[in-house]
């Protein structure tokens, strides 16, 4: 059996490659189907985009070089993705973290930098000069005299909730404040997040909706 | 087995080596073995603030490196018996002419040997500091109450509790005012505290008395009657894991007693 087919999708083109094949299979596989396509398509000269479906496999880097090699001699035959039904560990960790809310006590200490995967949601204290940095949303219920930054590092859709009026500086992606020089009210209600002008600016909770609909959604309303 | 104690701060001239100095020779008086280590290669050391600076053949530089043996490195306070000594600093080298390790294995050395050994730490968080910290089993983190030496406190701190040693590290609040609690640029002792959250094993009060005796090579704790050497007698006795109630009543007492007089005056 082969261990490459070429199948039409709904988006195009896929070459399905045999989870059981050795790479060395696939490559003299894949050369042969390529020969016998390229006398077809060279005629006319539309591109084909061409997305490499790896079943319930990962490949390594070098194997895929070689297969994008192969693809490279043909001049309009291009490989957009590599595709596969399964992921790296790291990977799933990874977007675990990214969707969990991770709840934080401990303080964070002048010169100490905390980094969180995702959202935070914090009750400890942040001494001044201690940093606490999140992909993702941070929701302060504890005492914040240090810095806090929230879509790390340039997510400007992320928001930082919560009593900030103590802060030295609130960062959403890029953008940042220096408290002192912009103070913030005293409330727990405050919501600081980048606006439509790349601006840092301060809402309350009950505007989120009009703040960041997405997020409000997510949440699923306020009461 | 004695116990290895860093006393550090992060800054510079909050009283370290003036609280190596003192606390070591309370313990000495109470009848304990004490070794005091100086790491800070800077002006005051604590051999001249000990009045042993005339005495120091070799320093802790020539033990690392081999050349002397430990005891013969050693410098004893005659004034204590064969209770108190000191490893000096190398006065002509600079701080990386130590490592970890070298501190380690001479502290390890003189634990046998000792009820304590304090190693006085050099200001920063550097080679000088790791070097100062390797070696020990508990940390002393001394502050005074102004912001600033609160906040690297807060730092020497964080890097204590990222690398734990095998107690948690106390507090020292040095220089202590009553005059200055309600200036905005000092805290005072709860909020020190509270803000720093580790234990407070002492306070100790700012006395002018302090530099003239160590400008002489004494040292205030030999004092009997002065209230900042009583603040270092209760830590010298906090350590050997009495219950003293804290200094913050002896400031209390003060006030009351300044308010006495100012009564006394008007009359
Ligand atoms: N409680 C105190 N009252 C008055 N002066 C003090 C007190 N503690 C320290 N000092 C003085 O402060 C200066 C710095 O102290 P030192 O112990 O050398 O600090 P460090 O070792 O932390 O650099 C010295 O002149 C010392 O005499
Ligand atoms: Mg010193």
């Amino acid at each position: 059996m082969q261990s490459v087919v070429l199948k039409g999708t709904k988006d195009g083109y896929e070459l399905i490659l045999k989870e059981t094949a050795s790479v060395r299979e696939i490559l003299v596989d894949l050369k042969q189907l390529l020969e016998g396509l390229g006398e077809e398509s060279e005629k006319g000269k539309d591109q084909l985009h061409l997305n490499v479906q790896m079943g319930n496999r990962l490949m390594s880097e070098d194997d895929k070089n070689d297969i994008i090699k192969l693809v490279d001699d043909y001049d309009n035959l291009v490989i957009d993705n590599f595709l596969s039904n399964v992921i790296t560990r790291e990977e799933s960790a990874k977007i675990m973290s990214e969707n969990n809310v991770e709840v934080m006590s401990r303080v964070i200490r002048n010169g100490q930098e905390v980094n969180v995967d995702g959202d935070v949601l914090f009750f400890g204290k942040i001494h001044e000069g201690g940093k606490l940095i999140a992909t993702g949303n941070v929701f302060n219920m504890g005492v914040i005299e240090g810095i806090v930054q929230a879509g790390c590092p340039d997510d400007e859709s992320k928001l930082i909730i919560g009593n900030l009026h103590t802060a030295q500086q609130v960062r959403v992606g890029e953008q940042y404040d220096i408290v002192a020089d912009r103070p913030i009210e005293d409330s727990e209600k405050t919501v600081v997040y980048v606006n439509d002008l790349h601006v840092l600016s301060y809402g309350k909770i009950k505007n989120l909706k009009e703040i960041n609909p997405k997020f409000f959604n997510r949440i699923g309303g306020i009461e | 087995m004695g116990k290895a104690i860093v006393i550090t701060s992060g800054k510079g001239g909050v009283g370290k080596t003036t609280s190596s100095a003192n606390i070591g020779i309370a313990l000495a008086m109470m009848g304990k073995r004490v070794c005091l280590i100086d790491l800070d290669i800077g002006l005051r050391n604590l051999d001249v603030v000990m009045g042993l600076d005339n005495r120091v053949m070799y320093d802790i530089v020539d033990v690392a490196t081999g050349r002397v043996k430990l005891v013969q490195a050693m410098v004893k306070d005659k004034r204590f018996d064969d209770l108190l000594y000191l490893l000096p600093a190398a006065q002509n080298t600079d701080k990386t002419a130590l490592n970890e390790e070298q501190v380690k294995s001479i502290v390890d050395e003189l634990k046998p040997d000792f009820d304590y050994v304090f190693i006085d730490c050099p200001a920063g968080i550097e080679q000088g500091f790791i070097n100062a910290v390797s070696g020990a089993d508990g940390a002393i983190v001394v502050t005074t109450p102004e912001i600033s030496a609160v906040r690297d406190a807060d730092r020497v701190i964080g890097l204590l509790e990222q690398h734990p040693l095998q107690e948690t590290p106390k507090l020292i609040i040095n220089r202590i005012r009553k005059s200055l609690m309600e200036d905005d640029n000092y805290m005072d002792v709860d909020e020190i505290t509270t803000h720093l959250g580790i234990d407070l094993l002492g306070i100790i009060l700012d006395d002018d008395k302090v530099i003239s005796t160590s400008n002489n090579g004494e040292s205030i704790v030999m004092n009997p009657d002065n209230p900042t050497a009583q603040g270092y007698r209760n830590v010298a006795r906090r350590l050997e894991g009495e219950t003293v109630p804290l200094m913050k009543i002896d400031v209390q007492k003060e006030s009351a007693w300044d308010k006495f007089k100012h009564l006394f005056k008007r009359n």
